[in-house]
């Protein structure tokens, strides 16, 4: 990229995570490509407006939530839509990440002890590429969540198409994997927004700091660098 | 349509009804006798005209019934069926309607506030103006009653004529049936007449018969003569009907377990960073010569 004509205020790192990723410019790294990340606000912004506009059919709670769109029916109308949008997206994220999601034997000790010593900040970070178990994990919840969503949702769509005991089935997996995937999607949240700093940047401007490689992916940051052994 | 003069005993996705205790209403019933029934389909359409419904056009199911199921359009339907008994045929009819449970499936399933309400004497209506067209209710009612405007979607049913019995006034297909096979009253009163039905007709040679007044959704404002109620299927009603298992489940457990877990999850993330604070806000150095520190 040394050959870019460099002007007052030009951002190379942005210029270059256009279309490249798991490359080092200057003191940054690329971590998300521009196509990785449209991907994932896609998701994002289809899954708050499925929230939204069905939050309010899942319970009276939040039947304040209907306000925002026009009211209960036209949350009715409008929540197959953005869910068949969330679908979509989802499974565009799924074939973009694929490859990077590939778990090792060791990795899927995150399902369970490894998540609480990596929460407790006394897991060993050193073998960890890219991503970690725990990444990997929510990235299967998360699929897996959109496809159970995807399928009940077609029938709670379209009731009369489909027998009762389908409804009441539907109707059961439609929560049970918006449950799972609504905790879930806390502390994704909550760990890339807040308690992990520098992260959001990934996959807003697409790049992380080398410190940041350096902590949270020791094997990734190593690999890059041409450290690694 | 919401009735001005009767309180709610329970309305759908709200916590209360409206009853004030002011006032005391007994829960009223109407009163099928299939044993009587001549088919002459006056109820239905009185029904159709009471409750000003356009005529719809009949389908021929191989019988003398005028469409194979209930429709938002057609609330009161004669359902026809031939059974072989003992060599002999029972030609039997029996007026297919919302049941008005007292233990509503639909009611319970429906997450509209206030589309699907119980009034305090036992009806259950569809207010059209908060109906959202979802169809949960046809999933939590175990009678296949709910139907839908093709193209609101909303659900349409039998209202009891809750027009007409909240002054005082018997159903329209009461006041329309020839030979007294349909009454209207209490239900104390519907099931004194049906025992009393049922008790001839066991005497007349049918051992078997019963009043149908199912107990697995609480009782119903329907309670119908059946002269062969070991067979409730031969009459298309279910033998034991309950709202399904998987719906009461999901709102009494499920969601209530979800609404736990997504607002533990959220205090759960609080919690951790009051507690650990940021991860890796460690600087760690540079780890090569060439490396400028972060």
């Amino acid at each position: 990229m040394s050959k870019v004509v460099r002007q007052i205020g030009f951002d190379e790192g942005a210029y270059v995570a256009r279309e490249k990723e798991d490359v080092v410019v200057g003191n940054e790294i690329i971590r998300h490509r521009l196509s990785s990340r449209v991907i994932h606000w896609s998701v994002g912004v289809s899954f708050f407006a499925c929230l939204v506009t069905g939050l309010p059919v899942w319970t009276p709670v939040f039947g304040w939530m209907a306000t925002l769109v026009g009211g209960l029916s036209v949350c009715r109308i409008v929540h197959p839509w953005f869910g068949l949008g969330f679908a979509l997206a989802s499974l565009a994220m799924a074939v973009q990440w694929w490859g990077d999601m590939k778990m090792t034997k060791e990795e899927r000790g995150w399902v369970g002890p490894k998540l609480l010593e990596y929460l407790r900040d006394s897991a060993n970070h050193d073998k960890i590429g890219k991503y970690n178990g725990g990444q990997k994990v929510y990235f299967y919840t998360s699929k897996l969540s959109a496809l159970g969503l995807l399928v009940s949702g077609v029938v709670l769509w379209f009731p009369t198409s489909f027998p009762q005991w389908l409804r009441v089935f539907a109707i059961l997996l439609h929560d049970v994997t918006f449950i799972l995937f609504a905790v879930s999607l806390v502390f994704h949240i909550y760990l890339a927004a807040v308690a992990e700093p520098g992260t959001l940047n990934s996959m807003t401007r697409g790049t992380v700091s080398k410190a940041w490689a350096r902590i949270h992916h020791p094997k990734w940051y190593r690999e890059l660098m041409g450290l690694e052994k | 349509m919401s009735v001005q003069s009767l309180e709610i005993r329970r309305s759908s996705a709200s916590v209360w009804g409206s009853p004030s205790g002011m006032r005391s209403v007994p829960t009223v019933a109407k009163y099928i006798d299939t044993s009587t029934c001549i088919g002459c389909k006056a109820c239905e359409v009185a029904c159709q005209e009471w409750n000003d419904l356009p005529p719809l056009s009949t389908q021929q199911v191989g019988t003398y019934q005028t469409l194979p199921t209930l429709d938002a359009g057609f609330w009161n339907l004669i359902r026809f069926d031939e059974r072989e008994v003992e060599g002999g045929l029972m030609w039997l009819m029996r007026k297919d309607q919302c049941m008005h449970c007292a233990e509503p499936g639909c009611l319970e399933a429906c997450p509209a506030p206030g589309a699907i309400v119980q009034y305090a004497n036992g009806i259950v209506d569809v207010n059209q103006d908060n109906c959202i067209g979802c169809g949960y209710c046809e999933t939590g009612c175990p009678f296949d009653v709910p139907k839908f405007h093709a193209k609101t979607g909303k659900m349409a049913k039998c209202t009891l004529c809750v027009d007409r019995s909240s002054v005082g006034l018997e159903p329209a297909c009461v006041k329309a049936c020839p030979t007294g096979c349909l009454h209207f009253g209490t239900k104390e009163d519907m099931v004194a007449l049906g025992s009393l039905r049922v008790d001839q007709l066991k005497k007349g040679g049918f051992t078997t018969a019963a009043l149908y007044d199912p107990q697995g959704v609480g009782g119903t404002s329907v309670v119908t003569v059946l002269a062969h109620a070991e067979h409730p299927e031969w009459y298309g009603l279910p033998r034991d009907p309950h709202v399904p298992l998987g719906v009461k489940f999901w709102k009494k457990w499920l969601r209530p377990i979800g609404f736990l877990a997504i607002f533990g999850a959220i205090v759960g993330a609080f919690g951790h960073h009051l507690y650990h604070g940021n991860k890796g806000h460690v600087d760690p150095g540079p780890v090569d010569p060439d490396e400028p520190k972060a």
